[in-house]
């Protein structure tokens, strides 16, 4: 996946990230409670391949997956924060 | 004699989806069934992925049960995909397509005149000569039927209900649906689902302005609303006294963090002058709205004044716009419509995020 940023910026994202990245409560966990993602070690190939991606309202992307799991809603911001790019990396290091 | 319909369907299903555990006729995949006189059949056999496993073995049966039929002279069988929609959710582009701009006006209490604001919003809207649609999101209190005068119930045509017309302008609300004194007893779940079939299963057509009157609060409804569509843009109503203008606050900071854009801040019951001694009393305090729309960054929209014939009007049915455009209260509104629609103009130009999916 591809974000062109309006100030410019472009990010790039494997599904593999995305889906490890995954912001939903299932995969976090919540009440303290941990999620599938510290559980699990291993996902299979289904859940690591993007299927389609949705607006959500103006402040997030909704990612489905091939496996259906659709729960998690990236803000733009967590999709920023998530860019692995030489530039964000050093900048990230730096502060 | 030619097989029916019907016939060629019996057999059919005798073809089990090994995934989904039912017969493939039952399961909708089967379309486009057609039967001529001389015995030909044929028919779209529409899989749920292209990549189907089993999609040879589907076309070899299809064929097969049915060139056995007696009467079938030839079997067309057209193998299709149709793959499910991902999302729990419809795609944004598929609600509202007919709407230009979409302005909700929202509150952080209740009782501080927002549905009142937003039907005379909408109507000097539409006063101004636009095509507007008025939703009714506040689907535990709806006011907005008794405050256009619509008390009547929507007609449903194709399976979508129609808006019903009251002033010029295209209304609908949850009081359409459950008239008279009967609740609307909803879980949260059950609201979203409420806001999103307001927006889908609703007729609104085309339309330059569709004004949402949502709940107070920061809620449900309203956080299906900022997720469901890009809204254009968020008014907040408030009354001037501190423990109002503190909660609106709140609901306008939790459309910041959904990155809608707050159009401002109106200020409602701002001041009341005295029919018989002709003082102006500030009864809730006054500027309370302008100042914290100053401190928060945001515009102010106007102030509107405790009017009584805002409320009498709004009971019999017409909004102050309409029935007294000469009126202090009127005048307010009418303001307030033209520095939204300045707002949202500005608003136009934004460029939403493009989604290509390959």
């Amino acid at each position: 996946m591809v974000i062109a940023w309006e100030d410019g910026h472009r990010s790039t994202y494997s599904a593999e990230r995305l889906r490890w990245a995954c912001p939903c409560a299932e995969c976090r966990g919540e009440g303290g409670a941990p999620g599938r993602l510290a559980r699990v070690k291993n996902l299979d190939a289904k859940e690591l391949r993007v299927q389609d991606v949705a607006l959500v309202g103006q402040y997030a992307l909704q990612v489905a997956f091939e496996s259906g799991h659709s729960t998690g809603l990236y803000t733009f911001s967590l999709l920023r924060a998530l860019c692995d790019c030489a530039e964000c990396q050093a900048r990230r290091s730096r502060t | 004699m030619v097989p029916t319909h019907q016939q060629v369907l019996d057999v059919l299903a005798h073809i089990q989806d090994p995934d989904l555990g039912r017969d493939v006729v039952s399961l909708g995949m089967i379309k486009e069934l057609e039967v001529s006189p001389q015995g030909k059949v044929s028919f779209t056999f529409e899989l749920t992925t292209p990549a189907c496993p089993v999609r040879d073995r589907f076309k070899t049966q299809a064929q097969d049960l049915v060139g056995d039929m007696p009467g079938v002279s030839a079997v067309e069988v057209r193998m299709t995909a149709n793959v499910r929609p991902a999302f729990m959710r419809p795609k944004p582009s598929e609600i509202l397509p007919g709407v230009k701009q979409t302005i909700a006006v929202a509150s952080g209490k209740g009782g501080v005149g927002k549905s009142t604001v937003a039907v005379n919003l909408a109507a000097a809207l539409r006063k101004a000569g636009a095509d507007v649609g008025l939703l009714d999101a506040d689907i535990y209190g709806p006011s907005v039927p008794a405050m256009t005068g619509s008390r009547t119930v929507p007609e449903q045509v194709d399976g979508r209900l129609r808006p019903i017309d009251a002033h010029g302008l295209k209304v609908m609300s949850f009081g359409h649906i459950y008239p008279g004194d009967q609740p609307t007893i909803y879980r949260g779940p059950m609201v979203g689902k409420a806001i999103e079939a307001m927006m889908t299963q609703v007729d609104w057509g085309r339309l330059d302005y569709l004004v949402i009157d949502l709940p107070p609060g920061t809620g449900d409804a309203s956080l299906t609303l900022a997720q469901a569509i890009p809204l254009t843009g968020v008014a907040i109503v408030c009354t001037p006294q501190d423990v109002a203008t503190d909660i609106a606050i709140k609901a306008l900071q939790m459309f910041r963090k959904l990155n809608v854009t707050p159009l401002g801040l109106i200020e409602n019951m701002s001041w009341y002058i005295c029919p018989s001694c002709g003082h102006r009393h500030e009864i809730f305090s006054h500027g309370g709205a302008e100042a914290a729309a100053q401190r928060l960054g945001v515009p102010f929209l106007g102030a509107v004044p405790l009017e009584e014939s805002i409320r009498e009007d709004a009971d019999k049915g017409t909004p102050v716009v309409i029935s007294r455009p000469e009126s202090a209260g009127a005048r307010a509104f009418i303001e307030i419509a033209s520095q939204v629609a300045a707002r949202t103009s500005i608003q136009s130009f934004r460029q939403l995020p493009v989604i290509n999916v390959r």
